[in-house]
């Protein structure tokens, strides 16, 4: 993986400057990683990760789903997540916050904004919906509580029933939104 | 009682009949003269038994001159009315002789059915015919009353097997003549003496037709007359065309028809013609109605024949000629297509006939009625079924496949070399035809054919191949195929074999393929052979750095067709080889890491017994069964199955049987193998030519297109299992469109409808409201 990233780094940086220049090419590059990376989550069977364009004509926003890992206190709670594809995408991050509240360390309650280092600074072109997903999920059961956006959260992770009561409080089930 | 002006009416009526036939000639001499005039008469006009020689005689002895003066006294007295009545009657009188003697001959002819017999009576008739009619002085109408009269005697007096027994004369005048036909074909100017030459039993000569004529049996018997002609044509066509297509024989037939027939209808339609142009002009209708005639037999015959015909292409090419001439004269068309359907159907589209079968005769079809209908509605209404049925079969797209990448070469697929490629070697290579729209300025265009259907699309002449492949919607499933046949070929190829050469052989073909299906179809196929040659670089490589015998094929697991997968691992020495191995790769390729297929490829072995050394060439799973014997003498099937893991018991029961019949296992109870170190005694077991063995490798088994395809419906099924996760619920629609995200989506709505609906039976989906939702 070290040798990968190392290889495209040189390209990572041509590409961000020739971007604006041709971003009607980028697009349709971009497009076409976002769909190998739809097709590989999709046949993936990860389980409790999901995520799809949110409509046909773009590729560009897609709508996830993550459920709690079991053993966890989420577990059994389903969250929505909306993603957002830079036109740079995969040399930046996509936006992801959650639009289910979250009672989380790291998750804005009201903005649903999510504090994960893969998804700032540590952002790499390798990673990919899936990946993050993953990390999501992880970061459900194991919060950072170094960094916390929610710090009341932060602070009520060390007693697990009074967190959970403030979870379900906050917590609204998912509605259909087709 | 009479009373007075009845008796003065009689009287005047008397008067003025005594008048008349007195013709005011004095006293009562008018009226004797009358009465003699009318005795010559009535005699002359008797019908006459002429089997008596004196009754016949009698109507010599008449001058003209007397019954010429006889009839003007009959004329001048007005009593020709009754005078016809009395002849008429008379002619009814004794028309019974003549019935007798009719059914007389009849009866001869139904003991002999010698047509001479009815030619016989024809004549005898026509003697008392003569005999009887009236003499020309009494005018022409006395003679056509007489005719009629006669006529209508003589027909309420033939039996109904009259009609076949003059079939039969006419037939007669018409029989084969026993040498050849003519060569040269004579004109229908031939006169009526060379007919008479030509050998008959009966002669054809006109006087016969003159009779026929005049007892007016031409009129009455006219189409029977022409049955005759047509069943000589028929029957000439059935003996000397049938099953002899190599050439055309129209021409032929109508060299045979001028100089059979033609005389024949000389004498018979032109029997009064001055001069030959004047017959010319009698025959033309009949005569163009025979060589109708001709060409419809010709044509009936040939759409009888037309499977076989196709069957014998290209060595039918005179039949199609033939038949194409006939068409455009006939309107056989729809019978043709009939015949040639309802053959097909029972002949070829049964699950007896081999894929390769029929394909190939369609293949053959499509060349043989090209040349008979070149606009292709023929051909389209004749190949709609045989497509149909083909896209029904599982296997017509690798047979096509493997028809277009010719037989592998090497011997190991001895079935396809001998087989005959669909393809002529001699047709250019052209890209598929797509097809296109009508070319609407097209200044060559034609209307199409009227009997074409609503959905007939004029297919410009495009290639067997494009044809082939447009029997299916896609050209993706040939690719698909060709991959899975591509990769089956090459991992077939073995090192020691001229392997090199194959490759070659393969690369070739798969650069004729691209011109076909363009390159980007092909360029996994391409992958694939680069795979190949890497390999072999990569092998060079390693074995410079550290010898093995394991020489791998590396491939790219994407660009490749799914080849199964096995979990075996091979035993002691193997896999210390193939990590070796793998070893000395990473070395070489950093990046990469090799994954063993080891129930690939072909192990050469050589086993050293006690007594003796064996040399084989077998799949690896025997090797790992033979190499776990070299532990321990005895094995259970179930042991080395758990040793070698992840096989099922036929195929390991099949590798120790290899052993068992190469005599180094045996199979001491039932399931327990022991390795004969000594040499048994042949006892029962028998000894097979060691060629026989089977060492030849397994088919390395790819998944096919029809898998792939499988494979393809769960990949759509993610993705709807995605989409339905993540928005809850969706509506059908949606679920289309949205399905465009999945690579090489192609189903359409009711397609999906039918799959969703599949999916909601097998309790996956539920649906309300037109709405679809995961069922959890």
């Amino acid at each position: 993986m070290e040798q990968l990233t190392s290889s495209l780094a040189p390209r990572a940086t041509s590409q961000k400057s020739s971007v604006a220049a041709s971003s009607q090419q980028g697009a349709g590059s971009v497009a076409k990683r976002l769909s190998s990376e739809l097709m590989t989550l999709m046949m993936s069977s990860s389980p409790g990760i999901s995520a799809f364009p949110r409509n046909e004509s773009n590729l560009f926003e897609w709508i996830g789903t993550i459920e709690g890992p079991n053993e966890t206190i989420y577990a059994g709670l389903n969250f929505k997540i909306s993603i957002s594809f830079p036109s740079n995408y995969p040399y930046v991050a996509p936006t992801i916050k959650f639009d289910t509240p979250c009672y989380h360390p790291n998750v804005d309650i009201t903005s649903g904004a999510i504090c994960l280092d893969i998804l700032q600074d540590k952002w790499s072109a390798v990673y990919s919906v899936q990946t993050i997903l993953l990390s999501l999920q992880s970061l459900l059961g194991e919060p950072n509580n170094a960094s916390p956006l929610n710090p009341d959260a932060a602070a009520l992770w060390a007693t697990p029933d009074a967190f959970k009561a403030q979870l379900t409080k906050h917590y609204r089930p998912i509605q259909d939104t087709a | 009682m009479a009373n007075d002006a009845f008796s003065a009416q009689v009287a005047a009526k008397w008067q003025e009949a005594f008048q008349r036939l007195n013709r005011e000639a004095p006293g009562v001499s008018g009226l004797i003269s009358f009465s003699q005039a009318w005795n010559l008469i009535t005699e002359v006009l008797r019908p006459k038994d002429l089997r008596d020689p004196v009754e016949a005689q009698k109507r010599q002895q008449f001058s003209p001159a007397d019954v010429r003066l006889a009839l003007n006294v009959m004329v001048e007295s007005r009593r020709l009315p009754p005078l016809l009545e009395i002849f008429i009657e008379g002619i009814r009188k004794s028309f019974p002789i003549i019935t007798g003697e009719i059914s007389l001959f009849m009866q001869e002819y139904e003991n002999t059915h010698d047509p001479v017999t009815i030619q016989k009576l024809v004549f005898r008739v026509l003697h008392w015919y003569k005999g009887w009619s009236p003499p020309t002085e009494l005018g022409q109408g006395v003679i056509n009353a007489f005719t009629l009269s006669f006529q209508t005697h003589l027909f309420a007096a033939l039996p109904p097997t009259f009609a076949s027994a003059f079939k039969a004369l006419c037939a007669a005048t018409l029989t084969p003549a026993p040498l050849s036909t003519p060569s040269t074909p004579s004109t229908s100017t031939s006169t009526p003496q060379q007919a008479i030459s030509a050998q008959s039993s009966i002669p054809n000569s006109p006087a016969l037709w003159d009779a026929f004529s005049q007892l007016g049996f031409i009129d009455r018997y006219e189409s029977i007359v022409a049955s005759v002609g047509y069943e000589c044509i028929e029957e000439h066509v059935q003996s000397t065309c049938k099953g002899r297509w190599d050439k055309p024989v129209i021409e032929e037939l109508r060299a045979w028809m001028a100089g059979r027939v033609v005389p024949w209808m000389v004498v018979i339609y032109a029997r009064g013609a001055a001069s030959p142009e004047e017959a010319r002009t009698m025959l033309q209708g009949v005569g163009s109605r025979f060589d109708f005639h001709i060409n419809k037999t010709l044509c009936d015959l040939r759409t009888s024949e037309i499977f076989d015909i196709i069957i014998d292409f290209p060595d039918s090419m005179g039949a199609l000629q033939d038949l194409k001439e006939c068409l455009q004269r006939v309107d056989q068309r729809t019978s043709l297509v009939t015949s040639l359907r309802k053959a097909n159907q029972k002949r070829l589209l049964h699950p007896g006939a081999a894929t390769k079968l029929i394909l190939s005769q369609y293949v053959s079809t499509i060349k043989c009625l090209r040349i008979v209908d070149p606009p292709g509605v023929l051909l389209y209404k004749v190949a709609d079924p045989i497509r149909r049925y083909l896209r029904s079969r599982p296997d017509t797209i690798r047979a096509i496949v493997s028809n277009l990448v010719g037989p592998a070469a090497g011997g190991d697929d001895d079935d396809e070399e001998d087989e005959d490629p669909l393809v002529d070697e001699n047709e250019p290579i052209v890209p598929l035809h797509q097809p296109d729209q009508e070319d609407l300025t097209d200044p060559n265009w034609d209307p199409e054919p009227v009997d074409a259907g609503p959905e007939f699309r004029t297919n410009k002449p495009s290639d067997i191949i494009s044809t082939l492949v447009s029997i299916y919607d896609s050209k993706d499933l040939f690719v698909k195929e060709l991959q899975v046949l591509l990769a089956q070929r090459l991992l077939s190829i073995k090192e020691d074999t001229n392997g090199f050469e194959r490759v070659e052989k393969e690369r070739r073909n798969i650069e004729i393929l691209k011109i076909r299906f363009g390159e980007a179809a092909l360029q996994v196929c391409e992958v694939m052979l680069k795979d190949m040659s890497d390999s072999k670089r990569i092998d060079s490589h390693i074995q410079a750095q550290h010898t093995s015998v394991v020489h791998p094929t590396i491939i790219s697991r994407h660009f490749w067709p799914t080849l199964e997968s096995s979990t075996i691992t091979m035993p002691g020495q193997f896999q210390e080889m193939q990590e070796r191995y793998a070893r000395e790769f990473t070395v070489f390729k950093p990046d990469k890491k090799l994954k063993w297929l080891p129930h690939l490829g072909t192990v050469h072995l050589e086993l050293h017994l006690e007594d003796r050394t064996v040399d084989a060439d077998v799949p690896p799973l025997e090797a790992a069964f033979i190499e776990l014997f070299s532990q321990k003498q005895t094995w259970s099937l179930d042991e080395l199955i758990a040793d070698v893991g992840g096989i099922d018991r036929s195929a390991a029961l099949k590798a120790l049987l290899t052993w068992v019949d190469l005599g180094v296992l045996k199979e001491d109870e039932e399931n327990m193998f022991r390795l004969l170190e000594f040499e048994e005694d042949e006892g029962e077991r028998i000894i097979r030519d060691p060629k026989n063995v089977p060492t030849a490798p397994d088919v390395p088994p790819p998944t096919t297109a029809q898998q792939q395809q499988a494979e393809q419906m769960r990949v759509y099924w993610n993705f709807i299992q995605g989409m339905l996760t993540n928005f809850g619920s969706l509506p059908i629609d949606r679920i289309q469109t949205m399905l465009k995200f999945a690579p090489g989506y192609d189903q359409r709505v009711d397609q999906l409808a039918t799959f969703l609906e599949a999916a909601r039976r097998e309790g996956l989906v539920t649906s309300m409201d037109g709405v679809w939702r995961l069922n959890r």
